[in-house]
């Protein structure tokens, strides 16, 4: 699969800025600045002070992004990630109502989604003929139904002392806690898949995983560890949206992990696996943020705005394929 | 190897870039808010916003057009937000883009009673009047709610004609939407409590079945309830899907069994009838068109300071009248539309053409 | 050494073990809810999964040739939202021209997402995501928040209803569903198409070399998904009386897992059409009994996903013991 695309990690080393420039990264960030100056010209009320308002539930799914890009790099997809997010939220959220303290609250839910994302783990290292799309998708209707059960008939908790979610929803200055949490998460997400042998063990497994188990990674380790780091940031994901929703429900969480996938092809990443930069993940994560929020703030219908993005999905991957065709015909 | 680095770092400069760089333009929003909130008195060129629990569902339709009209009518701009999916987390974001437009008042009709109390709570700081109608949020995310129906009056108006259609006696079961929706178990938890008394003791409640307001799983529990139950009299379906499907259900397969519950004009118009080939005898509902309607007279009198939203305050909602605040169960406000309409054979031809 | 064989034969093929957990989920459900099989709730039980057993079909190709198609049950949306609109403003009322006017949107539908993914060199997955997205949007525009009920239908809706195509005997419905699962069958085992489409799927390359046009392949295939697709559309229109833009909305993870579970390989090449009818049979019979059985309602969804996941999990081992035993015997 390697070497398809110049997004790969072998074409890396000797690029000059002028490539970098050209480069897919360097069209998102331009895409980005773009995107920011439209919105500001429909929506008057597209402010700063706004939009950082207005993030935080949004930011959210960029913490299931991170480690979706990773799985979408070892060749696999995790959708169960959503329903991960419902169950820790569920779960944290019954504990606080228990009168359990708070940071042991955030412990509990955070494990919770470690532990489905174990379970994950688990489950497809163990039946390694099992695509993992099949097993998290069968996951997912058992987190999503195990939380249905535990919030019982009423299908909705609501927490009875939202005292540390308010603080969690804190701000410094203008802008939400959330905001930095996800800055570190990315840095160190990036930093793991670009600068360490592990980062480069996710794309020899990607590229090919008989080939890599056979020059002696440890390959159902590394995928074992993926899913549960998915399943870890799911819960983290979910602490925060409980201190956006102060409570949470059977739909909590539904649809990211789809959105999160969109994310991840948008920046770049591609879902064969073994190719793409977390970077440029990152970038379109913001993209599509600012998108939705300018697009939000006039009032588009929203049907029409998921037509534009599902537009703009496709584009983003044909138009490099394009280019190179182009680029081809020249040479 | 430090470029990745250095392109990092330039997007979140980016980032923080573009946020800082326009700041600049925060003044003239201030000065617009500031502005809206001199207006006062009169409800032209006030901006009213409807949010209602998901697109492409005719009812919700009807509620955000009867708003729309009567804000219109007065002059005042009217927002209609429908969020993406039918989900508390999709109205959250919408919540939060009207926080940013600067609106005057929001009216929501909730998908979830808890989960929105923190946006709302956010509106309420920013000076914006929240109410809720159709399906209500919490008594702390909310001034009040306009309810289209008493609880306890729809409660008794089902058991009533689970009653009358059964013959007073026999099995009966009730096909819900799904199992955390809030009105149906308020209205399924009233029709139990209804159902204590005397008169029903003949009457054996044999199952709630969720058909969770998908076509497909309300057919299948319908058929589950039919193949379970050789003596049902009566299935009751307080949705407008699933009271859909049942009715197909039986009205196809000529079962005896008759149904009954809410359901919108245009959808069951084909399965009431009093006769034998008809499966609804009849069905009840509210307007939707009015309980917009009131929702927008009650945002208005919400900006203009004309109520408080506490109990007690009493306003005129243009041609409809009269209505007054009261105590809601839930230890919240509310504004009762009026008792549940009866459809049956003699009317449903005149309103299947309305909503 | 003959019944030798059969036995080697019925053990040895991936479907038999399917067929195994799918007897033995019926007997558990008979024996709990004895009304199950009955000839009129079998009718029923097909008839309500009519959408997820044919579009399986089309989902099998796609997966067979390497590729996944998550748009279904948009595309279903989108023709079966137009023809729940042109009855309702009394434009068409032929039953037959309304499931070809379906057909046809769902061929168009499934031609773009070919063309795309074929000569766009887009990856199935993502640009079945992006047209997921846009096709769904299309649904509600077309719908402009209005549903087509029953009593718009007139007398398309009666199709669910009557026997005609069964002369006298078996629902409309069922019979469409027969009469597709016999086309693929035929299609698929003896057919050249057939062959090209599991050479495709098996080595690309190889297909390419050995003369198949693996763009025209995929293109048929995406185009063929799409007309099941609007076919579907119209169907479930009928059978449920009722048109609504968010139909089926995220059922095509059920069509995937129906076909998975019948063995389906999803990375090409490998599965059958007896496969995806057991696949899809196995996810009726679960929608089917779960509420006959008299599980409580809030713990269905739970049991749901665990019997998809144990009955995978369950081909997966008795795979691997399978080819232990082929091993030994080798040995010998």
């Amino acid at each position: 699969m390697a070497g398809k695309s110049g997004r790969s990690i072998s074409a890396q080393s000797e690029q000059n800025w002028k490539k970098r420039i050209l480069s897919w990264e360097g069209v998102l960030v331009l895409l980005f600045l773009m995107v920011n100056l439209f919105c500001m010209v429909i929506s008057p009320s597209y402010k700063p002070v706004n939009v950082l308002r207005e993030m935080p539930k949004y930011l959210t799914e960029v913490f299931l992004l991170l480690p979706m890009a990773y799985i979408l790099i070892l060749g696999e997809i995790d959708l169960s990630v959503g329903a991960t997010v419902c169950l820790s939220a569920t779960t944290a959220c019954l504990a606080g109502n228990a009168g359990v303290p708070f940071p042991i609250v955030l412990l509990i839910g955070i494990l919770t989604g470690t532990a489905c994302g174990l379970f994950n783990g688990i489950a497809v290292t163990l039946f390694t003929e099992l695509p993992s799309m099949i097993v998290t998708l069968a996951t997912m209707i058992i987190f999503r139904g195990v939380a249905e059960i535990a919030l019982g008939s009423g299908g909705s908790v609501s927490l009875k002392n939202n005292q540390g979610f308010r603080a969690l929803a804190g701000k410094i200055g203008p802008v939400p806690y959330i905001f930095f949490v996800v800055i570190i998460a990315a840095v160190i997400f990036t930093f793991m898949l670009s600068k360490t042998t592990f980062g480069r063990k996710l794309y020899a497994i990607g590229s090919n995983r008989k080939a890599s188990y056979f020059s002696g990674i440890h390959v159902q380790k590394i995928r074992l560890l993926v899913y549960s780091v998915a399943g870890m940031m799911a819960g983290i994901s979910a602490m925060f949206l409980v201190s956006v929703l102060y409570g949470a429900n059977t739909t909590t969480g539904s649809g990211f992990e789809l959105d999160a996938i969109a994310m991840a092809v948008f920046g770049g990443i591609s879902t064969a696996g073994g190719k793409g930069k977390l970077i440029g993940a990152i970038i379109s994560a913001f993209i599509i943020i600012c998108l939705r929020i300018g697009l939000g703030q006039i009032n588009m219908n929203p049907q029409v705005i998921l037509v534009i993005l599902g537009t703009l999905l496709i584009l983003a991957v044909m138009i490099p394929e394009i280019g190179k065709n182009v680029k081809r015909k020249q040479l | 190897m430090r470029k990745q680095m250095v392109c990092g770092v330039l997007c979140a400069a980016m980032v923080f870039g573009t946020l800082t760089g326009c700041s600049g333009k925060t003044e003239t929003g201030g000065k617009q808010s500031s502005v809206a909130q001199d207006g006062g008195g009169s409800s032209s060129g006030k901006t009213y916003a409807v949010i209602t629990k998901s697109a492409g569902n005719p009812y919700n339709e009807k509620i955000a057009q009867g708003f729309q009209k009567v804000i219109e009518a007065e002059g005042g701009t009217c927002i209609v937000k429908h969020p993406e999916s039918a989900t508390a987390d999709a109205q959250v974001s919408v919540i939060q883009s009207l926080i940013s437009q600067g609106v005057d008042s929001i009216c929501i009709a909730g998908n979830d009673e808890n989960a929105l109390q923190a946006a709302l709570e956010d509106a309420m700081a920013a000076g914006i009047k929240v109410s809720c109608l159709d399906s209500k949020v919490n008594k702390d995310s909310r001034q009040t709610f306009v309810n289209q129906a008493g609880i306890k009056e729809i409660g008794q108006a089902l058991m009533e004609a689970v009653y009358d259609i059964s013959g007073g006696e026999g099995d009966w079961a009730i096909l819900s939407a799904t199992s955390q929706a809030t009105n149906q178990n308020a209205w399924i938890e009233s029709m139990k409590e209804v159902m204590k008394e005397e008169k029903y003791s003949k009457l054996n409640l044999v199952e709630v079945a969720y058909g969770d307001d998908e076509p497909q799983k309300s057919t299948d529990q319908t058929q589950a309830l039919l193949s379970k139950y050789p003596d049902l009299k009566v299935i009751c379906a307080p949705t407008t899907v699933g009271i859909n499907a049942a009715a197909k259900v039986l009205q196809d397969e000529k079962s005896k069994v008759k149904l009954t519950g809410l359901g919108l004009p245009s959808e069951m118009a084909e399965y009431i009838g009093d006769d034998e080939a008809h499966s609804c005898p009849y069905m009840y509902l509210w307007n939707p068109l009015d309980v917009g309607s009131l929702g927008a007279y009650t945002s208005m009198a919400l900006v203009e300071g004309k109520i408080t939203g506490k109990a007690g305050d009493k306003f005129k909602a243009g041609e409809m009248g009269d209505y007054q605040v009261i105590e809601a169960s839930d230890g919240g406000t509310e504004i009762i539309l009026g008792p549940p309409f009866k459809f049956d054979s003699s009317n449903i031809a005149e309103w299947k053409s309305v909503y | 050494m003959e019944k030798n064989s059969l036995i080697k034969r019925i053990t040895g093929s991936r479907e038999a073990s399917l067929l195994l957990v799918l007897i033995g989920l019926c007997i558990i459900i008979q024996i709990l809810s004895p009304s199950f099989l009955t000839a009129k709730s079998l009718q029923d039980m097909v008839k309500n999964n009519a959408v997820i057993m044919i579009m399986a079909l089309g989902m099998l190709c796609v997966l067979l040739i390497g590729g996944i198609d998550i748009s279904i049950t948009s595309t279903l949306a989108v023709s079966g939202m137009a023809v729940g609109m042109l009855l309702k403003y009394n434009v068409i009322h032929n039953t037959f021209l309304l499931f070809l006017i379906a057909i046809l949107i769902g061929a168009v539908c499934g031609a773009t997402i070919g063309l795309v993914v074929s000569r766009g060199k887009v990856l199935p997955i993502i640009a079945t995501m992006g047209f997921m997205y846009i096709y769904r949007g299309f649904a509600y525009l077309i719908a402009k928040s209005q549903w087509a009920s029953a009593e718009n239908l007139g007398d398309f809706k009666n199709f669910a209803l009557e026997k005609e195509l069964g002369i006298g005997l078996l629902n409309n419905v069922i019979v469409i569903v027969l009469l597709c699962y016999i086309i693929f069958f035929a299609v698929m085992k003896w057919s050249r198409m057939g062959r090209k489409i599991y050479a495709v799927g098996s080595n690309p390359e190889a297909a390419a070399i050995s003369g198949i046009n693996t763009m025209k392949i995929k293109l048929i295939v995406y185009t063929v998904m799409g007309m099941l697709s609007g076919l579907c559309g119209a169907l479930s229109v009928a059978v449920y009386s009722s048109a609504q833009p968010n139909m089926l909305y995220g059922k095509e993870m059920d069509v995937i897992a129906a076909c998975v579970i019948g063995g389906v390989s999803m990375s090409g090449g490998r599965g059958t059409v007896a496969g995806a009818l057991l696949g899809s049979l196995i996810l009726a019979v679960i929608a089917k009994a779960l509420p006959l059985v008299g599980i409580d309602s809030i713990v269905q969804n739970t049991v749901k996903g665990v019997i998809i996941l144990a009955v995978i999990i369950l081909n997966v081992v008795a795979q691997r013991m399978m080819q232990k035993k082929n091993l030994k015997r080798r040995e010998m």
